[in-house]
């Protein structure tokens, strides 16, 4: 309780707090300089480069807890990006495709034979498991727009043509990707970002290439429609 | 034509916007993933077998933090010594619950994912 009390105190908190980390400080300097000379010449080869991907997947496959880190710290930001960017409709889960992706990295990660790098191998790996999502998502949902005919009027292209030759369209494909309905989205995500062929998808759902192709064609039409919409109400 | 069948002109233009815009760059993933993505990488580890100890983290080339540091001291075998001590440190739990975790010492990977 008189701990609490002093506490209590803002500058009292703040001297205890660098009372801390001084002593932590001071004793990981002990204890830095108190380790058995045997390793000192291993860190010192260790520290001097960054583990390549071989090394590092060696040193994970052995259960080395710095190593496992050092391949989170080193990696997850280019799968988070890439699950990012194709989960656009469904951000709320990319984290957990995330960590799907790293442990299923790490259950193949003895077939790892370095023929490619790391980075493209996980990349791999997360690929599969964003069309697992697709196929999964457009096998359950419901495409009652199957029944329905393309609107009469078509979109014109001309300003979206205008935005990609210069380049900044980026931010609002991305906009329009997260509010187009989620079948949509994922159609167009798969055939065009992931360079899937109608074919592969309507195999893949379980539908007719037909199907597929009325699909993308609505999924345009709907792109198109809020990209101007979005575009108009900036 | 058609309006059912597909647009050629629509689907190259929908080609181009993919090349165009397939590549935006790296983003940072949050800190409290990456620390979760440690402790669900070390859980499954550990579901195989012992985790490499103590000793042999740091003879590898990499440096303890001043709690793995401690605890290779005080812990008696080979269990103890590959167990996650992590697993009981509050700045695993700190790093798995906010972005920028008040943790401060050095060599701690749960503090390196915040400042990466």
């Amino acid at each position: 309780m008189a701990r609490t009390e002093e506490l209590d105190s803002p500058s009292a908190y703040a001297a205890l707090r660098e009372g801390e980390k001084n002593a932590k400080s001071d004793y990981s300097n002990q204890m830095n300089q108190e380790q058995p000379e045997i390793c000192q010449a291993e860190e010192a080869r260790a520290g001097a480069n960054q583990l390549s991907d071989r090394d590092l997947v060696a040193d994970v496959l052995r259960k080395d807890r710095k190593a496992t880190a050092e391949f989170v710290a080193r990696y997850a930001d280019h799968i988070y990006s890439y699950v990012r960017r194709r989960l656009i409709p469904r951000a709320d889960l990319v984290e957990d495709l995330v960590q799907e992706v790293f442990l299923a990295a790490w259950e193949n990660l003895e077939k790892f034979r370095g023929e490619s790098a790391l980075r493209t191998w996980l990349l791999g790996i997360a690929r599969h498991k964003v069309e697992d999502h697709y196929r999964k998502r457009l096998r359950e949902l419901q495409l009652a727009e199957e029944e329905e005919s393309l609107e009469s009027e078509p979109v014109s292209n001309h300003d979206l043509e205008e935005v990609i030759a210069e380049r900044r369209a980026g931010e609002l494909t991305r906009e329009v990707l997260s509010i187009l309905p989620e079948t949509y989205s994922m159609v167009l995500l798969w055939r065009y970002w992931e360079n899937r062929s109608v074919r592969d998808i309507a195999v893949q759902t379980g539908r007719t290439e037909k199907a597929i192709e009325r699909l993308l064609a609505r999924a345009r039409q709907q792109f198109k429609k809020r990209w101007y919409e979005q575009q108009s109400s900036k | 034509m058609s309006n059912n069948l597909p647009s050629e002109r629509d689907h190259r233009l929908f080609e181009l916007l993919a090349r165009e815009t397939a590549d935006p760059g790296a983003e940072r993933a949050p800190s409290r993933l990456k620390a979760r993505l440690l402790t669900a990488l070390i859980q499954k580890q550990q579901e195989s077998g012992r985790l490499r100890t103590l000793a042999e983290t740091r003879c590898a080339g990499h440096a303890l933090c001043v709690f793995e540091d401690l605890w290779e001291r005080v812990a008696q075998g080979e269990a103890a010594q590959s167990f996650n001590c992590c697993s009981l440190c509050h700045a695993r739990v700190l790093a798995e619950h906010l972005e920028r975790p008040p943790i401060y010492w050095g060599h701690c990977p749960y503090v390196a994912f915040a400042k990466k």
